[in-house]
């Protein structure tokens, strides 16, 4: 089971904390892909703009890491990982 | 009044003779220093006053309209409170938002400089170019929120207020000066200062904004910026929708959300605490917004039971929240809402309540000193708000509190428990989890500060670009940058949250269609370089060491035990050298005389 999370504006946008994944293991890409297939709600275009690319600021973490600083988009994600999902935010 | 934004109007009030005279400083000033953080900085430093007593009538205590303050400049309302400061004794630069700023400025004032002191509680009545001494017994005593109300009333409606609550009465060093009841001036005890000189508030009426150097061409710049923020994924949805409160998640997750006072870096109880659960348990009602600002992060909140106000800020919801153990939002928000009231800083005041818990857990407080008050221990509701009251009151354990954690900690014979930096609170992130942040902390000149460097937009957010946190390699000089850029925001009275959105470029186009000043990108930067280095050589003259430049043994010994950045500390003896190099100081951590004369401070 992959669980990914939602937070800050998604969770308001998604009304719900996670959705827990079975036999969804593959690259962050294809995570993100099957998580919108289990909301009824469209929401990768918080994330992502239209060429597929993220947006500025978008906060993509696995197990606590931000996957900028691993393999961006084709990091890998197995069983019993967590994947974060955070559009843009600041404050101070 | 108006004139000119280039005019710098000086009231000068001296409460001890009661003598108001005003004077207009050298636009060669305003040039080199813009307003509010750099000019009254610049005004206090050159009064000699980083020798003064900070409670003393001799400290001058300086409210300050930045350069922009009073324009259509996007967020354009800031001000300053600027003064010596008693709980850290470097200069303590306040800033606040809202509306009196821009008050201040339409009444013709750049800068009220408050000194001496009155003998009897007073208000200082400031009416375009007339300003007045007043009695203040009615209102000395009362909380900030009646004060305003009967202030207003008697000033007439469109007055703004600044004022302090009755913990700046009874001097607290953690004490705020607020304005337009929520938003507060909070760190470093200016409202302390403004207590020792029974000044209880100030009362702004102004009719006419200042001027701009070329009015067609700063509104376009206006035009353009405004919209840059309304696009931008942060200032034109994330704020907006979640206040600052959008970053709880963000930082618990990424593992620095300091936790029973810096001891974990991550909080079980965050989702009854975090942005989400103010908007979905419906304590938001609506958002609100400063003067001229189109981002809107205020948060306007209602709980249950009726009582209202506004915030939780991120800083605040876990101050109160995580830093104390407590996963209750009710409790956290009335917190909140007592610090607003009474005047207290909510970084500091929740830090130091989180401090008492791990004192008393740990046995160094005796359970006489309680005072039969309930047990400050982590995750409790009852402590947060009690103590946040005796606090402001000075009662019972809440007066050894009062002036915050350093002199709490060690009254108690351990220091080492205290998280500050120069005797002041440190704010929302464990350092461990990001070292250029770590040495935003350990070289600020007011101490602990996030917010003067914020290293947290590149090595967490991802803005302008994403660091690794851990990594050591050009944080110096990312620190560096960040400060110097932040002191011209500050001293042009913009909102830091502008940063999301704007870059240098934008700041140096604003500036020059405001001023006419031809600045380019490097004479801007140049500009906060300088105001920085006014800081470091006021606090050299005030006595603060370099030694000072430091982070709590905690940081720098015990690795950080949970979360994502579990294993870490800060490597703070490769950051600092770095640091005074890039910014031509001596090895020492002084600036050296080239440095001086280049930046002509």
């Amino acid at each position: 089971m992959i669980s990914v999370k939602f937070y800050t504006l998604l969770r308001l946008l998604l009304q719900q904390n996670e959705v827990q994944l079975e036999g969804a293991a593959g690259t962050v890409a294809h995570v993100l892909e099957q998580a919108q297939e289990r909301v009824p709600t469209p929401f990768l275009h918080k994330l992502r703009d239209e060429s597929g690319a993220l947006i500025k600021g978008t906060i993509i973490l696995v197990n606590g890491r931000n996957i900028l600083h691993l393999d961006d988009l084709a990091t890998m994600v197995k069983d019993g990982d967590v994947v974060s999902l955070f559009p843009p935010g600041g404050g101070g | 009044m108006g004139g000119l934004i280039t005019e710098a109007h000086v009231l000068y009030v001296d409460l001890s003779t009661r003598k108001v005279r005003k004077e207009t400083l050298d636009p060669t000033l305003v040039r080199n220093y813009l307003g509010g953080r750099g000019l009254a900085t610049k005004l206090l430093a050159d009064s000699n006053g980083a020798k003064v007593e900070p409670l003393s009538p001799a400290n001058k205590l300086i409210f300050a309209a930045g350069l922009l303050t009073g324009t259509t400049a996007p967020t354009g309302g800031r001000y300053m409170v600027v003064t010596k400061s008693p709980l850290t004794g470097t200069v303590a630069s306040s800033n606040a938002g809202g509306f009196f700023g821009a008050e201040l400025r339409k009444a013709g004032w750049t800068m009220v400089v408050v000194e001496g002191a009155s003998s009897e509680p007073v208000y200082l009545s400031i009416n375009d170019g007339h300003a007045e001494i007043r009695d203040a017994a009615d209102v000395w005593g009362k909380d900030t929120h009646h004060t305003t109300n009967t202030l207003v009333a008697a000033c007439g409606a469109g007055v703004r207020v600044a004022c302090i609550g009755p913990a700046g009465e009874n001097l607290s060093l953690i004490a705020s000066v607020m304005n337009d009841k929520n938003r507060a001036a909070g760190r470093s005890g200016v409202g302390a200062v403004m207590g020792s000189k029974k000044l209880k508030a100030i009362v702004v009426k102004g009719s006419t904004p200042p001027k701009v150097a070329d009015e067609a061409e700063f509104k376009k710049v206006v035009k353009q910026q405004v919209e840059a923020l309304r696009k931008n994924a942060v200032t034109g949805e994330a704020l907006p929708a979640l206040g600052t409160k959008v970053l709880d998640s963000i930082i618990n997750s990424s593992g620095l959300y300091p936790t029973n006072n810096f001891q974990q870096g991550t909080f079980a109880g965050i989702d009854e605490v975090n942005g989400e659960a103010l908007v979905n348990k419906q304590y938001l009602k609506k958002k609100t917004s400063c003067f001229a600002c189109p981002i809107a992060c205020g948060r306007s909140t209602e709980l249950p039971d009726g009582s209202k106000g506004e915030g939780p800020e991120y800083e605040t919801g876990w101050a109160f929240g995580a830093c104390c153990g407590v996963n209750d939002l009710i409790a956290v928000t009335k917190a909140n809402f007592l610090c607003n009231e009474l005047g207290l800083d909510t970084i500091s005041a929740g830090v130091t309540i989180a401090t008492a818990m791990e004192l008393y857990e740990k046995g160094h407080i005796p359970k006489d000193d309680l005072k039969n008050a309930v047990e400050p221990r982590f995750g409790s509701s009852e402590a947060i708000i009690y103590y946040t009251r005796a606090m402001a009151m000075r009662e019972g354990l809440g007066a050894k509190m009062a002036d915050g954690s350093h002199r709490l900690a060690t009254a108690y014979g351990h220091p080492e428990m205290s998280m500050t930096v120069k005797k002041q609170e440190i704010p929302a992130y464990d350092p461990r989890g990001v070292q250029g942040q770590a040495l935003q902390y350990a070289t600020s000149n007011r101490g602990g500060c996030h917010v003067r460097g914020y290293m947290i937009s590149p090595e967490i957010l991802g803005v302008p670009e994403k660091l690794d946190p851990q990594m050591i390699e050009g944080k110096a000089g990312w620190v560096k940058a960040f400060q110097d850029l932040t002191a011209v925001i500050d001293s042009a009275g913009l909102c830091l949250f502008t940063s999301f959105a704007l870059n240098a470029a934008d700041y140096c186009a604003l500036i020059n269609a405001a001023t006419g000043f031809g600045f380019i990108v490097e004479d801007v930067m140049k500009t906060g370089e300088r105001i920085w280095n006014l800081e470091r050589q006021f606090n050299l003259a005030a006595g603060i060491s370099p030694a000072e430049d430091t982070l709590p043994k905690r940081f720098l010994h015990d690795p950080m035990p949970d979360g994502p950045q579990k294993g870490a500390v800060v490597k703070l003896s490769v950051l600092l050298p770095e640091y005074y190099k890039l910014r031509g100081w001596d090895t020492k951590g002084i600036p050296t005389r080239e440095k001086i004369t280049e930046l002509g401070v």
